[in-house]
């Protein structure tokens, strides 16, 4: 292999793992606030590209659908959390996870209903000719992906260090009942760790739609962005970026060093070796429990 | 007198009984049932969508005509999820709890070789307008016909020959899905490639279905240096490829799969579709100026104002077509209809299709093939354009069945 070709398939395995880490940093924010998987954050995402898709029709400047699909995708959040999260939240774990399945599928459902399962395409805000540096190609929208996958991390680290908001999502995160009595409203905390992180994953959606293209099957992405939320330790929101470029470089590198076929292999294999060697992942650390 | 009469009815119902029993399923006097399959969930749904509504359109058609011998034709249908399993479970429902009177498939062929065994075993018709998985038609069974699409051993030769002497391409590089269709379509081209021609890929990877990146297969590709890469699998993934294709410098043109010779991989790839070649099996794809292709869409846009972009689509031929296929063997099979009168009529069909927007079909007794025929076409400005090409090999398909 020669160096040119190690850098082209690392950009191309940072390119696809930009958006894995950014469906595992949506996948860690509400775990990391209210225990509960979202196994329907991988449909967010694909609501994120169809929402814009719509919105480029009205010829919007992009910034503006920017924010109009993280405002759509946070309001989104916040509904399915009031309406559907909360009233079961105190069921057994595996109801709540099984329900967020329920409304990933209802969400895939009603866009397949509407807009069919045909692709579409989206252009991206800086075009797909490649850029040329150092006689290597880099794809513009790939570029823009991993700096606001970047952008992304630091504001939510940032805000879990620093903002009020954050910093009562870390105490309801670690015990719900002791924060509550310290005067923290849980349930606000929660609902906005849901508008968070489905706006995070409607983002992402905006993101990746001009690379991968608008279908109904984007949410599949969903296993890879569980896949480096583990890796990274399912708390961990660097964790989870570095899982997901983790997981997109494996990928990258496997398929033209071992084979195509085993591709879509080596990643759960990785992640299979490393959980028996690291159960908490890369960056997660195991509760501490008197004794 | 009491005696007699207790005689008499016993005697009266021991022979109506068993005639009732020996009604035909699905047929009664004023309606034929029939069942019908394929993918309307998951990422074949694109195939399954269409496919039943190209269906149901002709069905209306026939009904309004006055259906099919006095009788009126309605449908199950059951979604199979492009699942073998699914689909396996779709068509024991479809024959032992709704009691169908055959089978039309509108599912790709990843699902499609789930029920193949059963449907040989039960004796029910299944006619099958999209998949191209050769267990349809090989081994021979009586009761399985494939029509619009072709089988897998065709594209393999109509491909083959048309990259070996078309563009004299030596060095092909082949890109396929490792589900059923993709697969199969790959192994023939290569199968025909080296029989026929002597030449073997320089190179062949291969990816999941809903794959989002392909820079490994990609490179793969160009680490041999093709002539042509011939892409086998969905629009939405040939869509990615020919854009990453086109960053890492690749500038060799596409070949696709049949299924890809569709509007909406137009609509996917944008200018990355520019050139690419592919085979149809429909003389007209949708959006054709052809006044009946106009005719046929303004017909199909009426029964259904609220489609979403990309439809109708190339299955929504396929099945309209197919289904009209299958009312002709119905007629023909006249008022005693069963499933061997059905056989039988279908089987006496030649170069039968219901208009232009079709290709015709022809079945006899010795094998259930409808169709051989493909329209090699490639895109040009942002549509597809038919080519000039003729294929000058003759198949060897029919042979096995003589």
């Amino acid at each position: 292999m020669t160096v040119t070709l190690a850098f082209q398939l690392a950009i191309a395995g940072i390119s696809v793992g930009s958006i894995y880490a950014l469906v595992a940093l949506a996948i860690v924010i509400p775990f990391k606030a209210s225990g509960v998987l979202n196994f329907g954050q991988g449909e967010m995402v694909t609501a994120g590209a169809y929402i814009a898709l719509v919105l480029t029709t009205l010829a919007l400047p992009y910034p503006v659908v920017v924010l109009l699909v993280v405002l759509v995708g946070g309001l989104g959040g916040m509904l399915i959390e009031r309406a559907l999260i909360r009233p079961i939240i105190r069921a057994p774990e595996f109801t709540v996870v099984i329900a967020t399945f329920a409304i990933g599928l209802l969400i895939k459902y009603a866009i397949q209903l509407r807009f069919g399962d045909s692709p579409a395409a989206l252009d991206g805000p800086f075009g797909m000719d490649p850029l040329m540096f150092a006689g290597l190609r880099f794809n513009p929208t790939s570029v823009w992906i991993f700096v606001a996958m970047l952008l992304v991390t630091l504001a939510v680290m940032a805000f879990f260090k620093y903002a009020r908001l954050g910093k009562a999502m870390r105490a309801v995160s670690i015990n719900a009942e002791a924060a509550r009595l310290m005067g923290i409203r849980v349930d606000s905390v929660w609902r906005w760790a849901w508008a968070i992180s489905t706006a995070i994953g409607a983002f992402a959606g905006l993101l990746v739609a001009p690379v991968i293209g608008v279908n109904p099957e984007i949410g599949t992405l969903i296993l890879r962005g569980l896949v480096a939320a583990v890796i990274g330790g399912f708390t961990s929101v660097p964790g989870a970026i570095v899982g997901g470029l983790a997981v997109g470089l494996i990928e990258t590198f496997s398929g033209v060093l071992v084979s195509s076929t085993f591709k879509n292999l080596v990643p759960f294999i990785i992640l299979m070796l490393l959980l028996v060697f690291r159960p908490y992942g890369l960056f997660g650390v195991a509760d501490a429990k008197r004794v | 007198m009491k005696r007699l009469l207790t005689v008499l009815a016993g005697a009266l119902i021991a022979t109506i009984a068993p005639l009732a029993a020996a009604q035909q399923q699905g047929v009664t006097p004023d309606t034929i049932t029939l069942g019908a399959y394929g993918p309307i969930t998951g990422p074949a749904a694109y195939i399954g969508l269409a496919g039943r509504d190209g269906m149901n359109l002709a069905i209306k058609e026939i009904n309004a005509a006055g259906g099919i011998n006095g009788r009126k034709i309605a449908v199950v249908f059951e979604d199979d999820a492009h699942s073998p399993t699914r689909a396996l479970a779709a068509v024991k429902k479809l024959v032992e709890q709704d009691k169908v009177f055959a089978i039309m498939s509108v599912a790709g062929s990843n699902a499609t070789v789930g029920t193949i065994d059963y449907l040989r075993d039960k004796g029910a018709v299944m006619y099958v307008s999209i998949a191209s998985a050769p267990p349809v038609t090989w081994p021979f069974a009586r009761n399985l016909f494939r029509g619009g699409t072709t089988e897998s051993a065709r594209y393999g030769e109509l491909y083959a020959e048309y990259l070996a002497t078309n563009a004299q391409n030596k060095r092909i590089a082949i890109m396929h899905g490792r589900e059923e269709y993709p697969r199969n379509e790959a192994e023939a081209t290569i199968a025909k490639l080296k029989n026929w021609f002597n030449i073997e890929p320089v190179a062949r990877a291969e990816f999941n279905i809903n794959d989002k990146d392909f820079t490994s297969q990609l490179i793969t590709a160009q680490k041999a240096n093709p002539d042509v890469i011939a892409f086998f699998g969905n629009p939405a993934e040939a869509a990615i490829a020919m854009r990453q294709a086109r960053e890492l410098g690749l500038k060799q043109p596409f070949f696709v799969g049949s299924n890809m010779v569709d509007p909406s991989l137009i609509t996917a790839a944008r200018n990355n579709a520019e050139g690419v070649t592919g085979f149809s099996l429909i003389p007209y794809l949708p959006g054709s100026n052809a006044p009946e292709m106009k005719q046929w869409e303004a017909n199909w846009r009426k029964e259904y104002p609220n489609a979403p972009a990309g439809r109708p689509n190339n299955f929504d031929l396929l099945a309209y077509g197919d289904m009209h296929v299958l009312a002709e063997g119905m007629r023909r099979a006249g008022k005693d209809l069963t499933t061997d009168s059905l056989i039988k009529g279908l089987e006496g069909i030649q170069n039968y299709r219901i208009g232009p927007v079709a290709t015709p079909r022809t079945f006899s007794n010795k094998h259930h093939i409808g169709n051989l025929t493909l329209v090699p076409m490639q895109v040009k400005g942002g549509e597809w354009q038919p080519v000039a090409w003729t294929s000058k090999r003759e198949s060897d398909i029919l042979s096995r069945y003589q």
